[in-house]
């Protein structure tokens, strides 16, 4: 379903929907990057070109929350479950790589064998509002992993710019009920005008790596040595990745803790008897690139990559795993 | 330069007096740089200089014990280096220290966020206040034969932290509270600070467990300030952190505020001689104690 | 949650076994009348103070931090104080500049045999943390700001 619709009768829309949940969009901080945050007034939203540094993930995969936590009761050890928060909320202003991500998180937190509560709790509740990517940075490369700038999977809405009037692609049954009253409908023209758009804003993507199928004939490579020489082992990729859901438990103050870790850190394979298999870095880079590039799609059919490019952006000494996956040294077919 | 460089470094490997030479290379997205590490005199060719070579190299010394290594370093690196030496992390007789001449480097964050039409190159903060080349360490020095920039004469190293220093005590609360909401405890700052060498960090003990892991403000505000402590005499102001914090919180701010303290109370400044001992392993009779009951 | 009529400052005082502490037992035996208000943990120097304790002694919510050792040039150690009283220094200007009140963390000079002045000390001490208020560092640092998913429960914290 497409609609018309201006910036202030989306805005107000948004204010109306104040009421029932919590509203969390993009902001602009100087200098500083371009956040997700519960926004209150709809002027501060952020509808530019620029791309947040945190991905929604966080609001999915928590970067640390507690799971229960212990008590005595009469002498005897009792476990407590930790109530799960159940507003309902609206995610504005993500871009639709973050939004595949979700769907690949979804394939491990929602999975037959185990289904995590507080991950699908937080998907259960919250609407995710997509815009499309005017204009991909340098570092993007969605479109070689089966994402795009116009890709609508794993959204309720997706929302195209264009001057003061957005149209919005309405995708899922929740986001009709909502807004199946607010704007206008497209002429003929108007459509067409805006497949031509879509269409546009796919192929001017023009950064494109050939991602292998399998990567298993280069374990040994002296490759890994060679790309992993600058990493810092800083986790900063990890943690910006919209793909990314390694974590580690901690116990604390009679709590249990779930915070993000990655396999970039050192201690990350530690074991209890002192025995860490993931020691040198090549070992830890060549884990990183190995679990995105080959050992998922052996377990789900996908590459656990959207193509963002934060990674890229973020990191302190601009190591580019699209270049390291590009250039392994396979034969191509 | 680069050409001198270049020769210099192909210079070293040929002579084996290095086995490693750790420079700058073009990155993959043909603007910035990236540390590159040449074992072979082919390579060298890779070496580049220019304004985007922003990183310390030095915290890459560590990686290499024992091997004999040439680095490429600007005046801001060579202090690294020296505290480095100081305490008994790296031999002298294994480095080859190759200075540039540097007239500064770009801030990218700035220029990132800034207006993208404007060409001109946003350079860092740490710059401004950059006393080039009073140290006589280095092993080879490539000098600039272009115009030297001038850095502002009145420019106040301090002025954030005295700006700071005079808001009440609950702004300033308010003020890193903020900042430190954002931080993610991706440990950047820590990776790719030289000095932070610890095998075990203490942020990353559980037993005694010193601060939480959660994301919340406690966890954060211990871990930045520890941090801060446990640098204080030995920060010598290189930005990196700054620079590969993710999320953008001042921590040059706080480093510098305790440079500016070290200097003020015990005359003392991290990384000038390698024959200094370090601030806390030493004092003096007189030190200041107006502070105590 | 904390009832304001009814708090009284908690402080934590670190005292150096030879020359403080010995001058806070003299005060005791001595029948000399301070403030209940302060919990003491021995240390053998106050050159073993670590920053990092102050740290979290303020996080977990004690309203105020006292660090006691000899006297300049008295240290059983001989150099024990020189080494703390140069590393408080910049802690004390550091957590100020963070934006804690300065009043939270003092350290003294307390000899064996100044018991009198060990009182007058806390008895200071604990005036100042009575007119600095409680320490609402602690609440406030565990969920300011912080999304509602995305908060811990404070009042289900116990102190271990």
């Amino acid at each position: 379903m497409l609609k018309i619709i201006t910036k202030e009768d989306l805005h107000k829309i948004l204010i109306s929907l104040l009421s029932g949940f919590e509203i969390i969009g993009p902001r602009e901080l100087s200098h500083k990057g371009i956040f997700y945050e519960p926004i209150t007034d709809m002027k501060s939203l952020y509808w530019g070109e620029g791309f947040a540094t945190e991905p929604v993930k966080k609001f999915f995969l928590s970067p640390s929350e507690y799971l229960f936590k212990g008590r005595y009761d009469n002498g005897k050890e009792v476990l407590d479950d930790l109530p799960l928060t159940r507003n309902k909320r609206i995610i504005i202003g993500v871009r639709p790589c973050e939004a595949i991500g979700l769907t690949l998180l979804d394939k491990v937190f929602n999975a037959d064998e185990y289904k995590d509560e507080f991950y699908l709790n937080n998907r259960e509740r919250t609407i995710l509002v997509g815009l499309s990517c005017l204009k991909p940075d340098k570092s993007c490369f969605c479109t070689s992993l089966g994402g795009s700038p116009e890709s609508n999977r794993g959204l309720d809405v997706l929302i195209f710019l264009g001057g003061n009037e957005f149209i919005i692609e309405i995708i899922t049954e929740t986001a009709k009920e909502i807004l199946k009253n607010s704007g206008r409908d497209l002429s003929q023209a108007e459509t067409k005008a805006w497949e031509l758009d879509r269409k546009r804003r796919k192929e001017s993507l023009n950064y494109r790596i050939e991602v292998p199928e399998s990567l298993d004939k280069i374990f040994e490579s002296e490759y890994w040595e060679d790309v992993s020489r600058s990493c810092i082992s800083c986790g900063v990729c990890t943690f910006l990745c919209p793909t990314c859901h390694c974590f580690d438990l901690v116990d604390e103050k009679r709590k249990k803790l779930r915070c993000y870790d990655g396999c970039a850190f050192c201690d990350f394979t530690l074991e209890a008897s002192g025995v860490n298999p993931r020691l040198a870095k090549k070992e830890r880079y060549r884990q990183r690139v190995f679990h995105k590039f080959d050992y998922f799609k052996k377990n789900f059919k996908e590459n656990l990559c959207v193509g963002c490019g934060r990674c890229i952006r973020f990191c302190p000494v601009k190591i580019n795993i699209a270049e390291v996956v590009d250039k392994a040294p396979l034969v191509k077919s | 330069m680069v050409e001198e460089l270049r020769v210099k470094a192909r210079e070293l490997l040929k002579n084996k007096q290095v086995e490693l030479v750790i420079g700058y290379q073009r990155a993959s997205d043909g603007v910035s740089a990236t540390p590159c590490f040449i074992e072979n005199e082919k390579d060298t060719d890779l070496l580049i200089w220019d304004a985007y070579c922003v990183y310390n190299l030095s915290s890459y010394l560590k990686d290499h014990p024992g091997r004999k290594i040439g680095i490429v370093a600007k005046d801001c690196d060579l202090r690294s280096v020296v505290v480095l030496l100081q305490e008994n992390q790296l031999k002298r007789e294994n480095l080859f220290i190759l200075e540039m001449e540097c007239q500064g480097v770009i801030d990218e964050r700035r220029l990132q966020f800034s207006d993208k039409q404007n060409q001109e190159i946003s350079f860092a903060q740490k710059c401004k206040s950059c006393q080039s080349s009073k140290l006589s360490i280095s092993d080879y020095v490539i000098k600039d034969r272009g115009e030297k920039r001038k850095t502002p004469d009145d420019y106040d190293e301090y002025g954030p932290i005295r700006k700071m220093e005079v808001k009440a005590t609950s702004e300033r609360l308010k003020f890193w509270q903020e900042e430190f909401f954002r931080c993610i405890r991706c440990y950047a700052c820590r990776q790719i600070c030289p000095m932070c060498y610890c095998p075990k960090c203490v942020a990353e003990q559980a037993q005694p467990f010193w601060f939480s892991k959660a994301i919340n403000l406690e966890g954060n505000f211990s871990w930045n300030v520890t941090r801060a402590m446990h640098l204080a005499g030995r920060c010598i102001d290189c930005g990196e952190c700054e620079r590969a914090c993710p999320v953008g919180i001042p921590l040059r701010d706080i480093n510098k505020k305790i440079e500016k303290d070290v200097k003020e109370l015990f005359s003392y400044e991290a990384g000038s001689s390698t024959e200094a001992k370090s601030l806390f392993a030493c004092f003096n009779k007189n030190d200041p104690e107006g502070f105590i009951k | 949650m904390i009832e304001e009529k009814d708090w009284e400052p908690k402080i934590v005082a670190f005292l150096c076994n030879w020359c403080s502490y010995a001058g806070a037992d003299l005060a005791g035996t001595s029948r000399m009348e301070y403030p209940p208000n302060v919990r003491i943990i021995r240390v053998p120097c106050s050159g073993r103070m670590n920053p990092l304790f102050v740290i979290k002694c303020l996080m977990k919510g004690v309203d105020g931090v006292l660090i006691s050792g000899c006297h300049i040039n008295d240290c059983h150690y001989s150099e024990g104080n020189f080494y703390a009283r140069r590393r408080f220094a910049v802690f004390k200007k550091l957590l100020e500049y963070m934006g804690i009140d300065p009043r939270r963390f003092q350290m003294s000079w307390v000899s064996a045999s100044e018991g009198d002045k060990w009182a007058k000390v806390v008895g200071e001490l604990v005036d100042e943390m009575k007119s600095a208020g409680p320490n609402r560092f602690a609440d406030r640092l565990e969920n300011h700001g912080l999304p509602s998913d995305r908060q811990t429960h404070s009042d289900e914290v116990e102190v271990t």
